[in-house]
């Protein structure tokens, strides 16, 4: 354990574990040795936005970007260094924005190619620096601080929020606000909206000079229910009864002698079949001791 | 035994016959159908699958089955198919379903006795049967000899009350050899396996010679028969002694069927350590009862009717006429017909094939629902067990219609015969308008006749016994209201009520069968002389017709109650509770030497109430008239000071009682209360300290007057929708852009099930914004994406802000809404009214749920579970609730418990802090389940009856194996409803093919997620066939935690009782069970604006707190909020993966006196327990332990926590 001497500095597939002190609180028993640590390894990526991160394993409660600067500045200046934080990515602290709903109901809204639409896993975030000798600088500095006694490590400072913070869920969004972000999303949409129409009836004219003009999801309600209603998962454990058919509906079956013997071998069988099920029924019943009335 | 073998094989002789008389039987049914025989079971009807119309092509199948079977017997494989089907078919028919004979099948098999118990008894029967004729004969002695002879032995005289004089007796008494015989159900072979052991009846029958022509007379034959009995005893002992075996045996004297007039002498078995004899049948559990009888026709049965009288006692008036003495002379007579019985049920017997069988199910099913033959004039249900039933069975097999038709016939199936007699008892009047007749002898057949005695009666012509005798009044009323029901159940072709009929015992706890009850101390206890009940007399004359004073008591509270709270109720049960059965051979009778007078320790009133009047504030009596009518003056006299005249709202003048409503106790408490008092004794306690503590905890409202107003009074509910009413007018009003298709309120108040009633400007209570839905017209132009949707919808809500705006009353804001996971757009629109009630709005387009769904269809797999979560959300939300919201609104007004007694059911989730885990829908919808699928107990009629069944549901609840299917129509508690009014019901109930239907989704539910896993609670009604819409994403230790909790309280009740002490604990949490626990104290208490009254609280302190106004500034609306609530919201998303967070939801109920207090307790998910392999997305707060493996940093989640927690911390334990 940590505790007893054998510290861990980084795990095997390359994260650093940074430990930070835990601060003292009035109401846990105080212990030198506790600590909390966060897991670090440099970030690879093609996409051009994400050079020069390092990708953050297991940020504290509440942790923006101001309190993590601090904290790694802190890191740097015990080593002499520098280095430049720019920004926090992909920090989704309580799972806000684990599923894009917009972008699964329409592409309208989703601005360039669906890589970009990327986020990283629960609990981790990606740290920009400006450049990368600040990475450097700053992984270095981590890498030695790493290695150092634990006892020796920097006291985490929690962000706490106030009660009235917490208070402030319930005050009521003001109204100038909404109408001006309205009117925004909504003239955004309709631009979208129309971009989309252009584009669709521009670019489907095939040989005999038709125009195609149904976009991926269509916008006449009753096809689009067709199609998406078997996805109801309220629907999922019924069994499909298919409804009959105009044929089925218009002839007899009770005409021919043998339709009448079929079914009647049928209804037999349909009888056998039941019986044979309570039968396994009442067995089960019986191997669970169903039946003692004194119970 | 020989002369027992010989008896039965007399009655072998007479009826050797059997077989002609079966098939005349069948020919009798033949015409029996054809003849308008209203009471004839339908067999047809029975059948669940085909109706009546294919009855020819049902003839045509038969035969061609039966040219099948005939045809079959050259191919074996067909051949036995055949039968099979033939077989199958008619049990079909002949039972009510396969499956219900199957199961009637194993249960007889279960109860059946085992041989090697009954060869272990009969030998000691045989034994006994040798010994008896051992017992020297004596010559006859006075009473007074015979007492001498007593003298210094261990044997006392087991008189009956009044003991002999032995200077005024002149009779004499004697001991002569009986004639000994088997009767009762072992001589029968229906004995059954009970795990408290059987008893075995053997006769013995004094001779002739012992009995002058008018011993009926004055005790004269019971005393001989108690100075016999003591002779028998005293030799039988000795007897024993000589054979060593008193060292196994038990000798005591006992009532039988409790009746005091009737000492039996009681053999049973202790267990032997060592040695253990041949004789000893201890291991067997069964008892013998030795029962003295007289023989038949020693007395002229006529004069021992009902209405004679056989006791006579100096009056004071010399030309009154003596009172009859019923019990009296029914005990006298039933002495001397066991044998003429057992012929009889015998003869039945070799006639009926499933005679037994249907018996055995009676017998059950009286068992079941706590019948006996024991007397019911001392209390309790009995004077109708097996052989009544039996007796009855007989009858009916014999007749029993309005012109002697037959009801039953002799090659009925077990399940027709019992199905028979349950219609019987059910649809005929047997006590007010008519009775039944039958002969014993069978020379006639038996007949109903209209005409009643207001007593149950079923009367033996040959014997002239009423064999209902045993019986009071209020026990019949039970027992037919149980076979109304029964009747019921086995109609019902939707769902399997085998078990509500036959395998549960529903009156093991009397809580859970009866509404209320109150234990009732008379002024000294036990001890209590009858002077000392000074409000009535219990005279001579009472004595003769009641016999005991204990019998007296039980008529005159049954009577008080009765008249006293009238329609408030529908049955009483009174019990003696203490009652002494059996006593030693040394004493003389039951409540001998004990130092009470009283053969009881206190009397307990049972009562199910009727709920649709039991809160009613006025006892209306007679109308006033100038002459008094008798009925005036019984009113006046029987509430005297109480009684006054009042003129009601159509110019009726009144005699009447005015009752005042309390939060805490019902009217029929006082009512009690004040009978009981003024027609026994002032010094009468009644406890009851079940149903104030209980009730108490249902918050009351700061509201004026709310101490006194009922539990069933919706008034707070009622100015909520008045004040929504209005709203609903002015939105309709406005001008829009699209104008408003409807407007649906979904908020728990509209159907009265919020855990706080509505109280004007609290704003601090979490359920004061009521959800509302508001639909527009339809229109092509939403936008199809999600966001400008939501946007789309906000910008139509601005707009109705802005008409409000011009109507200065309503004050109106802004929120988000969280509800539906990842849709962060949505704003609902909150609105104040000048009531002082807050409602808030969301919007439904009927592009919403195309949206959700082709979410599903184009996320990746992996996120598929959580988009279905979405999706149900939203539909829970904004569509079902609407449904939901309307019908329980519905039934609540035809079921008034459910309000109260589902509100307490959520308080109790909250304070074991699991509220918040669970829909408010599931928990109505669970909470329901009593009220809508009460089978075989009642609807409930009490908060605290209604509530026990909640807990007592959930405790038994195997929601692995079982799916809660509710029929959410208003519960058919009379069969005898207009007709028109049932086939509206009938119509919507739910049907065959729905309920299978939804059995079908469980099924397929399971096969995916066999351990419940996913969705523990499968809960489906019409409204809801999926059953997982409100039951989704709860987490399994949620629900087990809820099943485990239910268990324990249940248990608590069952053997702590149910009161003060064991319900304070059924609130208190169990906060050791939690891995941490976080106590929190906000700066605001949250109690006063929340409109929770402190029921300590002075009532003038109260009403200078009522809240009068909202601020003026909605946005400090927030400081009056629940911080914990956000607090533990964030904890729970953040620590999603590992920890789960529970806290009370309502502070102001749950968080101590001021409501400024929560508590924050955690479970850390089992998978985190263990240290795991290190991964970047395992999404836990975690601590190195090598260079591979990582667990859990506790500590630093802690310390998170306390960080999170903040000002708010008070103390942070951890286990």
């Amino acid at each position: 354990m940590v505790s007893n001497g054998k510290a861990v500095h980084s795990m095997k597939n390359g994260f650093l574990v940074v430990p930070f002190r835990l601060p003292a609180s009035r109401f846990l028993p105080g212990d030198e040795s506790k600590h909390h640590y966060m897991f670090v390894k440099k970030h690879q990526s093609k996409v051009e936005n994400e050079q020069s991160c390092l990708f953050v394993v297991n940020i504290p409660l509440l942790t923006g970007l101001e309190t993590l600067k601090s904290a790694f500045n802190k890191v740097c200046e015990q080593y002499d260094t520098v280095s430049h934080i720019e920004d926090l990515f992909y920090h989704d602290e309580f799972g806000l924005r684990e599923v894009d709903l917009s972008s699964l109901t329409s592409d309208l809204l989703s601005t360039g190619s669906p890589e970009e639409a990327r986020f990283t896993p629960r609990n981790t975030a990606l740290l920009k620096f400006v450049d990368e000798a600040s990475v450097n600088n700053c992984w270095n500095a981590l890498r030695k601080y790493s290695q150092t006694d634990e006892s020796k490590s920097i006291e985490w400072q929690y962000t706490t929020p106030s009660i009235s913070t917490l208070l402030d869920f319930y005050k009521p969004l003001p109204k100038d606000y909404l109408k001006e972000d309205i009117a925004e999303h909504m003239s955004l949409f309709e631009q979208r909206e129309q971009q989309a129409q252009e584009d669709v009836q521009s670019s489907l004219v095939d040989e005999d000079g038709f125009t195609l003009v149904v976009g991926k999801n269509t916008k006449s309600l009753n096809s689009i229910r067709k199609k998406v209603l078997n996805k109801n998962p309220l629907s999922k454990h019924e069994n499909k009864v298919s409804p009959p058919s105009a044929v089925d509906k218009k002839s007899r079956q009770d005409f021919y002698r043998f339709q009448i013997r079929e079914r009647k071998k049928r209804e037999i069988n349909q009888l056998l079949v039941k019986f044979k099920e309570d039968q396994e029924r009442i067995k089960d019943m019986k191997a669970k001791k169903k039946f003692n009335p004194y119970t | 035994m020989s002369g027992v073998k010989r008896r039965v094989s007399e009655i072998n002789d007479l009826k050797t016959d059997a077989p002609s008389i079966n098939k005349k039987a069948l020919l009798d049914h033949i015409e029996n159908t054809e003849s308008e025989n209203k009471l004839a079971l339908e067999s047809k009807d029975n059948n669940n699958t085909n109706g009546d119309d294919d009855s020819e092509e049902d003839a045509e199948e038969e035969q061609e089955s039966k040219t099948t079977t005939a045809t079959s017997s050259r191919g074996q494989n067909n051949g036995t198919a055949a039968q099979d089907i033939h077989i199958i078919r008619e049990t079909a028919e002949l039972f009510k379903s396969n499956i219900f004979k199957l199961q009637i099948d194993e249960l007889l098999q279960q109860v059946k006795l085992k041989d090697s118990h009954i060869l272990k008894v009969e030998k000691f029967l045989h034994m006994l049967h040798d010994l008896i004729h051992e017992v020297p004969e004596w010559e006859p002695k006075t009473i007074a000899e015979a007492e001498s002879f007593f003298k210094g032995k261990v044997v006392r005289i087991p008189y009956v009350d009044p003991k002999p004089d032995p200077s005024t007796t002149n009779y004499k008494v004697d001991y002569k050899t009986p004639m000994i015989s088997l009767v009762g159900s072992f001589a029968l072979k229906a004995g059954i396996y009970q795990p408290q052991g059987s008893a075995i009846d053997v006769l013995l029958t004094m001779p002739e010679q012992l009995f002058e022509k008018k011993d009926f007379l004055n005790f004269r034959c019971l005393h001989k028969r108690s100075v016999y009995l003591a002779y028998f005893t005293h030799h039988l002992g000795i007897l024993f002694k000589r054979r060593k075996m008193d060292e196994f045996l038990q000798l005591e004297y006992s009532y039988f069927n409790n009746d005091t007039l009737l000492p039996i002498l009681k053999l049973s078995c202790k267990p032997q350590d060592s040695h253990i004899s041949d004789y000893n049948f201890h291991k067997t559990k069964f008892s013998i009862n030795l029962i003295i009888g007289f023989p038949y026709q020693i007395f002229d049965s006529k004069k021992l009717l009902p209405n004679r009288n056989c006791i006579r006692v100096a009056s004071n008036e010399p030309n009154q006429s003596l009172p009859a003495t019923p019990l009296y002379n029914f005990s006298i007579l039933s002495s001397t017909t066991y044998e003429t019985y057992l012929k009889y049920l015998h003869k039945t017997k070799k006639q009926t094939e499933s005679f037994i069988q249907a018996a055995t199910l009676g017998r059950l099913w009286l068992q079941q629902r706590g019948f006996s033959s024991k007397i019911s004039h001392s209390g309790s249900l009995g004077g109708f067990g097996t052989f009544e039933f039996t007796v009855l069975m007989a009858a009916l097999l014999n007749g029993g219609g309005n012109n002697g038709n037959k009801i039953l016939l002799h090659g009925f199936s077990s399940y027709q015969l019992f199905k028979g007699v349950i219609k019987y008892l059910a649809t005929m009047d047997l006590c007010g308008d008519g009775h039944l007749q039958f002969h014993s002898d069978n020379q006639s057949s038996s007949k109903y006749v209209e005409e009643g005695f207001q007593i149950p009666t079923l009367f033996d012509k040959t014997t002239k016994v009423n064999i209902l005798s045993k019986m009071s009044v209020s026990s019949y009323e039970i027992l037919k209201k149980c076979a109304q029901h029964t009747l019921e159940m086995l109609n019902d072709v939707v769902r399997d009520q085998f078990a509500n009929v036959f395998l549960t015992n529903i009156s093991k706890m009397d809580n859970f069968r009866y509404d209320l009850s109150y234990d009732v101390v008379l002024p000294n206890g036990g001890k209590t002389k009858p002077e000392e009940l000074t409000n009535f007399t219990f005279g001579p004359t009472e004595r003769i017709k009641f016999i005991t004073l204990e019998n007296f008591l039980v008529n005159k509270i049954t009577n008080v109650l009765k008249f006293a709270l009238g329609d408030r109720i529908h049955f009483v049960d009174v019990e003696l509770v203490g009652k002494k059965n059996t006593f030693p051979i040394s004493k003389r009778r039951a409540n001998y030497g004990t130092g009470n007078l009283l053969n009881f320790d206190f009397v307990r009133i049972k009562l199910l109430v009727n709920p649709s009047e039991s809160e009613k504030l006025v006892t209306r009596g007679p109308k006033h008239s100038e002459e008094p009518t008798p009925e005036a003056v019984h009113f006046k006299n029987f509430w005297g000071s109480k009684s006054s005249l009042r003129r009601f709202k159509d110019g009726s003048i009144t005699h009447c009682c005015v009752w005042s409503t309390s939060s805490t106790e019902p009217v029929i408490s006082s009512i009690v209360n004040f009978a009981l008092h003024k027609h026994l004794s002032e010094g009468t306690r009644i406890l009851n300290d079940r149903t104030k503590p209980l009730q108490s905890l249902l918050p009351l409202p700061n509201l004026p007057a709310s101490s006194k107003t009922s539990v069933l009074n919706l008034n707070s509910f009622y100015n909520l929708k008045r004040s929504f009413d209005d709203l609903y007018r002015t939105i309709f009003e406005l001008s829009l852009p699209l104008s408003v298709k409807s407007i649906l309120p979904v908020g728990q108040a509209f159907r009265y099930t919020s855990l706080c009633q509505p109280v004007p400007f609290a704003y601090s209570n979490p359920d004061f914004f009521q959800d509302v839905v508001l639909e527009f017209e339809t229109s092509p132009k939403w936008p199809d994406e999600i966001i400008s949707l939501e946007k789309a919808k906000t910008a139509f809500l601005l707009k109705i802000d802005e008409q409000l705006q011009a109507n200065n009353s309503y004050k109106t804001f802004f929120t988000r809404d969280e509800s539906i996971p990842y849709n962060l757009d949505i704003i609902l629109l909150n609105v104040l009214t000048p009531e002082g009630y807050g409602f808030k709005f969301r919007v439904l387009t009927e592009r919403d749920e195309i949206l959700y769904l082709r979410a599903i269809s184009n996320a990746k797999k992996d996120l598929v579970p959580e988009l279905e979560r979405t999706y149900m959300k939203f539909t829970s939300k904004y569509v079902a609730s609407v449904r939901h919201t309307r019908t329980l609104e519905t039934l609540s007004h035809s079921i008034p418990y459910f309000s109260p007694v589902v509100r307490l059911f959520k308080r109790w989730l909250d304070a074991h802090l699991l509220l918040d885990h669970l829909n408010e829908e599931l928990v109505e919808l669970i909470a329901l389940k009593p009220f809508v699928e009460f089978s075989p107990y009642s609807v409930p009629g009490s908060v605290e009856n209604g509530f026990l069944k909640v807990l007592n549901f959930l405790s038994k609840w195997n929601w692995k194996e079982e799916p809660l299917v509710l029929d959410l129509v208003k519960p058919n508690q009379e069969p005898e409803s207009s007709s028109s009014g049932e086939d509206a019901q009938s119509s919507e109930k739910m049907t065959l093919a729905q309920f299978k239907g939804i059995q079908t989704n469980f099924q397929n539910l399971r096969k995916t997620d066999p351990n419940g896993m996913h969705v523990q609670f499968f809960v489906a009604s019409k409204i809801d066939p999926s059953g997982i819409l409100y039951s989704n994403g709860i987490p399994l230790p949620i629900a087990t935690r809820l099943t485990a909790l239910s268990k324990v309280a249940v248990n608590l009740l069952q053997t702590h009782g149910f009161k003060k002490q064991t319900i304070d604990l059924l609130f208190t949490p169990a906060l050791k069970d939690y891995d941490f626990v976080v106590h929190l104290k906000s700066p605001f208490p949250l109690k006063v604006s929340s409109g929770v009254l402190d029921s300590s609280e002075f009532k003038n302190l109260a009403n200078d707190k009522l809240l009068n106004s909202f601020p003026s500034d909605t946005s400090s609306l927030s400081r009056r909020m629940d911080p914990t609530y956000q607090l533990v919201k964030y904890l729970n998303m953040k620590y999603k993966n590992s920890v789960i967070f529970f806290s009370h939801r309502y502070m102001a109920v749950n968080g101590g006196e001021k409501g400024d207090r929560n508590v924050i307790t955690g479970l850390i998910k089992p998978y985190f327990k263990k240290p795991q392999k290190f991964k970047v997305n395992m999404d836990c707060n975690s601590k190195p332990v090598d260079e591979q493996t990582v667990e859990l940093n506790k500590d630093a989640i802690f310390h998170e926590i306390s960080a999170f927690c903040n000002e708010l911390l008070v103390k942070f334990d951890i286990d």
